[in-house]
């Protein structure tokens, strides 16, 4: 009985802690720490402009990581996404290319990318095959669909408005920046507070709980998906728009990134639960800690070795606090 | 305390990463020997060491010299810009020796398993000569080591198969020569005394490795002052190439002079980031790269060399080797061959024949290619 009272209370130090000691504050801290000792070796880490240009480059594996963190806290996986964010660029910019309004290219990019999330979803939520199993089929047919069609040939010549990652909200701050802000805000405010919001948390959580107080699973789990390709979608487009060539190939190793953001966020990879703010941050982080890398003097082949550390230590402690709960 | 840990591991890796020494090979040269070209074209060039003819010969072929030929060109695939060039090359090449017709037919796709049924049935319909570019060195050997037998001549440029499947290769560049061009373009664009730094694919690709050994070799003889600053992997990923380029301008600000892209990827990438950085004509990117992804740049006065070797060139002297081993003038032993308007093309490793200078894409002629 003391307890329920002590945690309603605002002046608890434990509940103060408690949100300090919370992955996302937690994440925060080491984005500013890294900077700070990062900026006193090398002071130039600090100006303004490198710090945008860190966001600027890596905000669209923030934006992907948003739609990752809904799958796997819905309890799911996609490895298929980076195959998609290139076959969502080279759709995009064929279409501008072959003089499809600009606006034509991009809406093609999210439409295909929730089209495509979303038969995964329908595929996984109803005829129950397992999103690891799903998601590695469409990675194989997106990447061999994609070379056989072009050919590797790379897209040039894209008309200059289609450069949407060169559009400046307010003047000032990169379109890529504000959607990476808007995207995470939105994300978060909708699972918090939405019903089917919170549902993905229920179904990732506990299926059967779920079930019973009257959501419906294979829904949820269709949403999510369709969702995670809208995000799929933008990601695409600050990719694609971001350089005057859009190479037709699948990126190297994106969707480990963007996984890897999800579970360094706190996302836990049994389900149900993170943040989108805590993926938003980790994605930052990982971009921070590539950057700094050059700026402190070490090969940027350290980055796959920092990010496995990363990815360990959390899935590690996550383990550890779930049995903590369990055992208590 | 969990992140803790990953800032130990990461302060460990600061303390591995900082050592250099003063005269070593730049991050990603490979240890290979090196053979910088001389630093002004007038001088002589050291000469590499003579390597015997190890080509392969084709058995009993009906003697044509001087007569009309048939010629079938079978390029890694076809309907791309690049081997539409070489294709356009070939027939201003027959045009001009008017005893020769050439025909290009190949896979759509790169795809060695079609091409080398494209070949095999040109060995049976007959043809005189066979020009080729691998998809595969050692796949396609087979196949021409078939028509050689056949008496059919066969001819490789810009992807070779193994030098016995094919009686000469026309090399379209050789390491130090496009070293030669690179460290000349960033000499003349940042200055003689300028800081550089390049954006690798990674350190142990062989191209990029062997091509950055010589750079450092040729700088060192020809112009020492150029201060090379350091190199950066960025695999051939268009982003990361992008990201490596603007930490590198935001690392080294008004100490960094120049940037070379030794990738097709890396280049575009590193010209995009000095145009975001407003730094065009402050920064010069001197690099490897095709004409199409570099056009945007060039146009825009923001790049002024892209390095690279002119395909219309490499199967027009593909096109004048052929129709001089049919002639009986190149054979085993030679050390160089006519080529038209190219003039005289000296004969290297053996039996490759080089094409020449790499080709240097400027505002003036860009436009001229499509690939």
């Amino acid at each position: 009985m003391t307890t329920v009272t002590l945690t309603g209370t605002e002046a608890d130090p434990r509940r103060w802690l408690k949100a300090f000691a919370s992955q996302e504050a937690l994440l925060a801290i080491a984005v500013i720490g890294l900077a700070i000792a990062v900026g006193l070796y090398n002071p130039r880490f600090l100006a303004a402009r490198n710090l945008s240009d860190v966001l600027l480059g890596n905000a669209y594996i923030a934006v992907a990581a948003v739609g990752m963190s809904m799958v796997i806290i819905s309890g799911n996986i996609d490895i298929s996404v980076g195959a998609l964010i290139g076959v969502l660029a080279t759709i995009s910019g064929t279409l501008a290319v072959n003089g499809a309004p600009a606006v034509v290219a991009w809406s093609a990019a999210l439409v295909a990318g929730v089209l495509v999330m979303a038969l995964q979803g329908v595929i996984i939520a109803y005829l129950r095959i397992p999103a690891i199993v799903v998601t590695l089929g469409m990675l194989s047919i997106l990447k061999g669909g994609l070379i056989s069609v072009t050919g590797g040939k790379w897209i040039t010549d894209l008309p200059d408005d289609f450069h949407l990652a060169d559009v400046e909200i307010f003047g000032t701050l990169p379109f890529p920046v504000f959607l990476m802000i808007l995207a995470t805000i939105l994300a978060a405010l909708w699972m918090r507070y939405s019903a089917s919001g919170r549902a993905i948390y229920a179904v990732g959580g506990n299926a059967e709980a779920a079930r019973l107080c009257g959501i419906s699973q294979p829904r949820t789990i269709v949403m999510v998906f369709a969702l995670h390709g809208l995000f799929a979608g933008a990601a695409a487009l600050l990719y694609a728009t971001q350089l005057r060539v859009i190479q037709s190939t699948v990126p190297p190793n994106l969707e480990l990134t963007i996984i890897t953001a999800s579970v360094v966020g706190g996302v836990s990879i049994l389900g149900g639960v993170g943040t989108v703010v805590g993926s938003t941050l980790a994605a930052v982080l990982i971009a921070e800690i590539a950057s700094a890398l050059v700026f402190i003097d070490v090969s940027p082949y350290w980055i796959r070795a920092v990010q496995g550390v990363l990815i360990l230590v959390t899935v590690i402690a996550d383990i550890l606090r779930r049995r903590r709960m369990a055992g208590a | 305390m969990k992140l803790g840990l990953a800032f130990v591991f990461l302060g460990a890796t600061l303390l591995a990463g900082t050592a250099s020494a003063a005269d070593k090979r730049w991050d990603g040269a490979d240890d290979l020997p090196v053979n910088p070209l001389a630093c002004s074209a007038g001088e002589a060039n050291a000469a590499p060491a003579a390597k015997p003819y190890d080509g392969g010969q084709a058995t009993n072929a009906p003697d044509k010299a001087g007569k009309p030929i048939t010629l079938v060109d079978v390029p890694k695939l076809i309907g791309i810009g690049y081997f539409n060039a070489t294709s356009k090359g070939m027939q201003e090449a027959a045009k001009a020796l008017g005893n020769v017709t050439v025909k290009t037919d190949g896979p759509t796709e790169a795809k060695i398993d079609e091409q080398i049924k494209f070949i095999d049935n040109y060995i049976t319909s007959g043809v005189d000569g066979i020009l080729f570019a691998a998809n595969d060195p050692v796949a396609i050997a087979p196949v021409l080591k078939k028509a050689l037998s056949k008496g059919i001549h066969v001819v490789g440029y810009d992807a070779n198969s193994t030098p016995d499947a094919r009686e000469w290769f026309v090399n379209q560049a050789e390491f130090n020569g496009i070293a030669k061009s690179m460290i000349d373009s960033m000499a003349k664009e940042a200055g003689e005394d300028k800081s550089f730094a390049i954006v690798t694919s990674t350190f142990t690709t062989p191209n990029q490795a062997r091509w950055t050994a010589e750079m450092w070799a040729y700088a060192q003889k020809c112009h020492p002052k150029l201060k090379w600053l350091e190199t950066v992997e960025a695999q051939e990923d268009n982003n990361l190439s992008f990201n490596q380029a603007t930490t590198l301008i935001n690392k080294y600000g008004d100490k960094l002079a120049g940037l070379f892209g030794m990738t097709s990827v890396a280049t575009p990438a590193s010209a995009e980031a000095v145009t975001k950085a407003k730094l065009c004509g402050k920064v010069a990117v001197v690099g490897l790269a095709t004409p199409n992804a570099m056009k945007p740049y060039v146009n825009a006065d923001c790049v002024k060399s892209v390095v690279l070797w002119n395909p219309v060139d490499l199967g027009y002297a593909a096109t004048y080797v052929m129709r001089a081993v049919v002639d009986g003038k190149l054979k085993s032993g030679a050390t160089s061959v006519e080529a038209g308007k190219l003039g005289k093309l000296n004969v290297v490793n053996g039996s490759e024949v080089l094409l020449g200078s790499p080709f240097i894409f400027t505002k003036q002629n860009i436009k001229d290619f499509d690939f």
